[in-house]
């Protein structure tokens, strides 16, 4: 049977369409800036997983005839103190960094996303206490938490390692800079979480009583298909945003960490153990603090482009 | 009058508030108290009443979206007031509703034809290659081409998404809508096209619609019967005729009164009855009849003495001491 | 007659896009005499309050007028310096906006920003000021006014913050008090409150008044004269007997036609204009109406239509059609 329309069908204005998802992109994709930022980062990037086989000396390598040497054809960022080569003990700096980043971004958001959305649908007694959390982390100064958490948990932690060793006589234990990773990437995740928790949270509460929730409701949909459809979909973008805007954030906190000597420790290179040592002879080898502090300006500045262009291409309503 | 699809008994809705800057003091909005009416198959019942009269409560709590803190809902014999969501599933194919604001009850991340098709799947009302079909012919229902399927609602106007909106209300084979001020956001042309579409959807699926809305003028056109409330509480109920004919209650009177009316000679010399004061707050109502601190015949025992729900024959029912005796 | 206050010629108001600027107020004549209460008429996105916010430069982010004048009491609105400007704004015009929920400060006291017009405007001491503001809460009909100056807009029902909104409107005594669907918001039986208040308001205090509305039958009792807006463009402008008694355009016909009646029999159906307004880029060539008009004829599809008088110079009665006295006929 045919419908009998109440009034002339409208006519749709153009019919090609594109998913929001595709329309996104093509917003990112004329938004010059997060174009150039993308390209920095997967430079970044692959430089970080390739590294070992871009380097053109080993990290630890020292040459003491060529200490302190300016930036040349055989060492394009010069050489340090100890005679390693600079540019490759950035481009291990920039494992280091992606590492770092990636996996405590990845476990702080983890951590706030399940916590938030719990807060957020249960609601009550749950919400209270995760919230609790949050705000009794963010009220302690970051800096000073990890320092108390390295401080207070490192050398029990090495001394167990220790123990370890001399028990089982396992090689695991006899490697120290596990010790460090684990420290770094707890107490950083530790301090990152509160805000993806806090977002999510918000995120739920408000799409929870949005009318297309209720109107999926009143259609008689399930709670699962309402939360993977209507909740979760409608809460990604911003997380995206959050989660891309962390990734720089955890990279400039590394490096702080490691400047200040409760990250990352030396040997191992980091951007932020790099600076330390340059900042000390700057004056007459500039070259040392140049290349990491760039290298890590030009992260950061491009992950913050990118998490910008992310939030106007994910919103589409702000931009028109 | 036909045999009732629904019978509302008592019901009522009380919401807990926190109120003060810490959320020390506990008070309860007064949202619906104690109102029982009955719908009636394939008619159309009007709610009207300002903000705060409880006209969309009703409807909410009907289709057990707020779950009612007292009273029934009688559906084919079942109090469907105490049912949990999933025993409501099967029940919300036949009760359906369409929303006042189109832009915000649809989801931003479905098209079209995602958001029609999906009640169809999932009440298995067809098979996925019936789909697109039947996708097409809910489209065409409403006065919309079926390439609107692939389209986002962002990509509509207010009243194209209203059409969506009633489209999947439809894709369910409802029997009973409740249009929660369903045009109430609409341009006014628009509105009368909206309108024109509901009562042809009526006519061809024989649908009972509960049409709550504040403009009077739409009411008196699209209403077999009309409910006036205000507070949470019933003050008039009949047929079109009776309530705008013969209004009763002094609050219907009032409501009137206040209707601008698109005639400038008659404006000029007409004598409105225009109500001082705000509408109370529905934290705490005022005792005995709800209305009475606005209005313009209150007796001594208004003030204590909550009125009746008279019968004043022929199904003209009001709840007022003056028109009681 | 009677004498312009306000004279607005060949209004074009434009809004930057992705595709370039497009034409949302499209050359819009208007004019308010002396006492007089105009209403402009139209659905969303007509223009309507952005006409009325670029007389005094509110227009929001990446709007702009591109042509025309504003004559306010012999001055071009749109030339004035920015510290003339602010001497009109809130001294010469007052204005009243849609949503009394958000137009307030939710931070100050309604005293406080009753009196900062005062203060800034009149060059009051503060005690007159104060005096003054319990006077203009007094006359919106505001009980208890002088306690209620150190209320805050969170303490005040809607009908009474748009009654506060209505005196910060007042309180420099404007010539000119433009209301921005001032009602829109509020019930019905707030709304005739309101609009009770403003006609005594004029009646005593002598202003003009622009109100701006969508609904027809709200201006029916309120305006001297109605001017109907399609897709930025003035189509109908008339007294508003001769609006309603003999609507000229197609569209306010349809207007009138959609709005279902208190009065008249019990239609089976509505009358409703098929399709929707022109987005803004889109508009057709001809008269932006066209596509939409069961009268359309070929020459409404190329040539846009001037708003004229409707038969010879002397009516008042100005409408935008090429065959609006084929409409006429047929009514």
């Amino acid at each position: 049977m045919t419908a009998q329309p109440a009034i002339a069908p409208l006519a749709a204005a153009d019919d090609a369409t594109v998913s929001l998802w595709r329309d996104a992109w093509t917003r990112l994709s004329r938004n010059k800036l997060a174009v150039a930022s993308l390209a920095v980062i997967a430079i970044l990037a692959l430089v970080a997983i390739f590294g070992p086989w871009l380097t053109p000396y080993d990290f630890l390598s020292q040459d003491l005839e060529a200490r302190n040497l300016s930036p040349n054809w055989a060492h394009p960022f010069g050489t340090d103190e100890l005679g390693r080569d600079v540019f490759s003990r950035v481009i291990y700096g920039t494992r280091t960094a992606f590492v770092v980043a990636i996996v405590v971004t990845g476990i702080a958001a983890t951590l706030g996303v399940v916590l938030g959305a719990v807060a957020g649908y249960f609601g009550g007694l749950i919400d209270r206490f995760v919230m609790w959390c949050t705000d009794t982390t963010m009220s302690v100064p970051q800096l000073l938490l990890v320092v108390v958490i390295n401080a207070s948990l490192k050398p029990p932690l090495v001394n167990f390692m220790e123990a370890q060793y001399e028990l089982t006589r396992n090689p695991f234990f006899r490697n120290s800079i596990i010790v460090d990773f684990v420290l770094v990437f707890g107490s950083m995740a530790l301090i990152l979480w509160p805000p993806y928790a806090r977002l999510i949270r918000a995120q739920v509460l408000s799409i929870r009583n949005r009318p297309y929730v209720t109107a999926a409701r009143a259609l008689g949909l399930s709670t699962p298909i309402i939360i993977s459809r209507y909740v979760i979909p409608n809460s990604i973008g911003p997380l995206i945003v959050a989660i891309s805007a962390g990734l720089g954030n955890a990279m400039v906190l590394e490096s702080a960490f490691s400047f200040l000597g409760v990250g990352v420790n030396p040997p191992i290179p980091s951007w932020g153990n790099m600076i330390s040592d340059g900042l000390q002879v700057w004056r007459n080898h500039a070259h040392l603090l140049a290349a990491p502090a760039i290298v890590l300006g030009l992260a950061t500045v491009a992950f913050s482009f990118l998490g910008d262009g992310l939030n106007d291409a994910l919103n589409p309503k702000g931009s028109k | 009058m036909s045999t009732a699809l629904l019978r509302i008994e008592n019901l009522r809705k009380h919401f807990p508030v926190r109120l003060g800057a810490f959320g020390e003091k506990q008070a309860v909005v007064h949202a619906l108290d104690d109102v029982s009416f009955e719908i009636a198959e394939g008619e159309t019942l009007s709610l009207v009443g300002e903000s705060g009269c409880g006209k969309s409560t009703t409807g909410f709590a009907i289709l057990n979206l707020h779950k009612p803190t007292s009273g029934r809902v009688v559906y084919k014999g079942e109090d469907i007031a105490v049912f949990d969501e999933k025993r409501m599933r099967p029940i919300r194919r036949d009760l359906q509703i369409v929303f006042q604001d189109p832009y915000s009850t649809l989801n931003p991340r479905m098209t079209v034809g995602e958001a029609v098709g999906e009640p169809i799947l999932f009440h298995k009302l067809a098979t996925r290659a019936e789909l697109p079909g039947r996708i097409e012919r809910l489209l065409g229902d409403v006065g919309l081409n079926a390439r609107f399927a692939q389209r986002y609602p962002h990509e509509l106007s207010g009243g194209q998404r209203q059409r969506v909106a009633i489209a999947r209300a439809l894709a369910c084979e409802p029997r009973f809508i409740v249009c929660d001020e369903a045009i109430s956001a609409l341009d006014v042309s628009i509105q009368a096209q909206i309108i024109n579409l509901l009562v042809d959807l009526q006519a061809k699926y024989g649908l009972t619609y509960l049409f709550i809305a504040h403009d009077l003028a739409v009411v008196r056109h699209i209403s077999d019967r009309v409910g006036v409330m205000y507070l949470g509480r019933f003050a008039e109920l009949g047929t079109r005729q009776q309530v705008f004919s013969n209004p009763l209650h002094p609050y219907t009177k009032a409501l009137m009164s206040a209707v601008p009316e698109a005639d400038p000679v008659a404006e000029r010399t007409r004598q409105r009855q225009i109500l001082t004061g705000d509408v109370p707050s529905p934290l705490d109502p005022p005792s005995g009849c709800r209305f009475h601190t606005r209005c313009p015949i209150a007796m001594e025992q208004c003030r204590s003495v909550v009125p009746e729900w008279h019968d004043r024959g022929a199904g003209h029912f009001v709840a007022c001491h003056a028109v009681a005796g | 007659m009677s004498e312009r206050l306000l004279e607005v010629k060949d209004l074009s108001i434009e809004i930057a896009t992705r595709r370039g600027p497009a034409t949302i107020v499209d050359g819009i004549d208007l004019h308010v005499d002396k006492g007089e209460t105009l209403g402009i008429v139209g659905e969303s996105g007509c223009g309507k309050s952005l006409t009325m916010l670029s007389l005094v430069r509110l227009l929001p982010n990446k709007i702009r007028v591109s042509n025309g004048t504003a004559a306010f009491a012999g001055r071009d609105l749109l030339q004035l310096s920015s510290r003339e400007l602010r001497e009109v704004r809130g001294g010469k015009i007052g204005f009243v906006f849609q949503d009394p929920m958000t137009s307030l400060n939710p931070v100050m006291k309604i005293g406080e920003q009753l009196i900062e017009p005062l203060l800034y405007h009149r060059e009051m001491s503060k005690a007159e000021a104060r005096k003054r503001a319990g006077e203009l809460l007094r006359l919106v009909g505001i009980p208890g006014a002088e306690q209620r100056l150190d209320s805050y807009p969170h303490e005040l029902s809607g009908g009474m913050r748009q009654r506060v909104m209505i005196a910060i409107g007042l309180a420099c005594e404007p010539e000119l008090l433009i209301a921005d669907e001032p009602t829109t918001a509020l019930d019905v039986t707030i709304q005739a409150q309101i609009v009770d208040l403003v006609k005594d308001l004029r009646k005593r205090l002598g202003m003009s008044v622009v109100w701006i509305t969508h609904d027809l039958a709200l201006i029916a009792g309120l305006a001297d004269r109605i001017c109907v807006l399609y897709a930025g463009t003035v189509v109908e402008d008339a007294p508003v007997e001769q609006l309603f008694a003999e609507p000229a355009h197609p569209y306010t016909r349809g207007l009138l036609a959609s709005i279902p009646r208190m009065d008249g029999e019990d239609a089976e159906r509505l009358n409703s204009i098929g399709g929707t307004p022109p987005e803004p880029g889109r508009r057709p060539a001809g008269c932006p109406f066209a596509p939409r008009c069961p009268m359309a004829q070929e020459i409404c599809r190329t040539t846009v239509p001037e708003l004229q008088p409707l038969r010879g110079e002397t009516t008042p009665h100005r409408v935008a059609c090429h065959v609006a006295n084929r409409v006429l006929e047929a009514a």
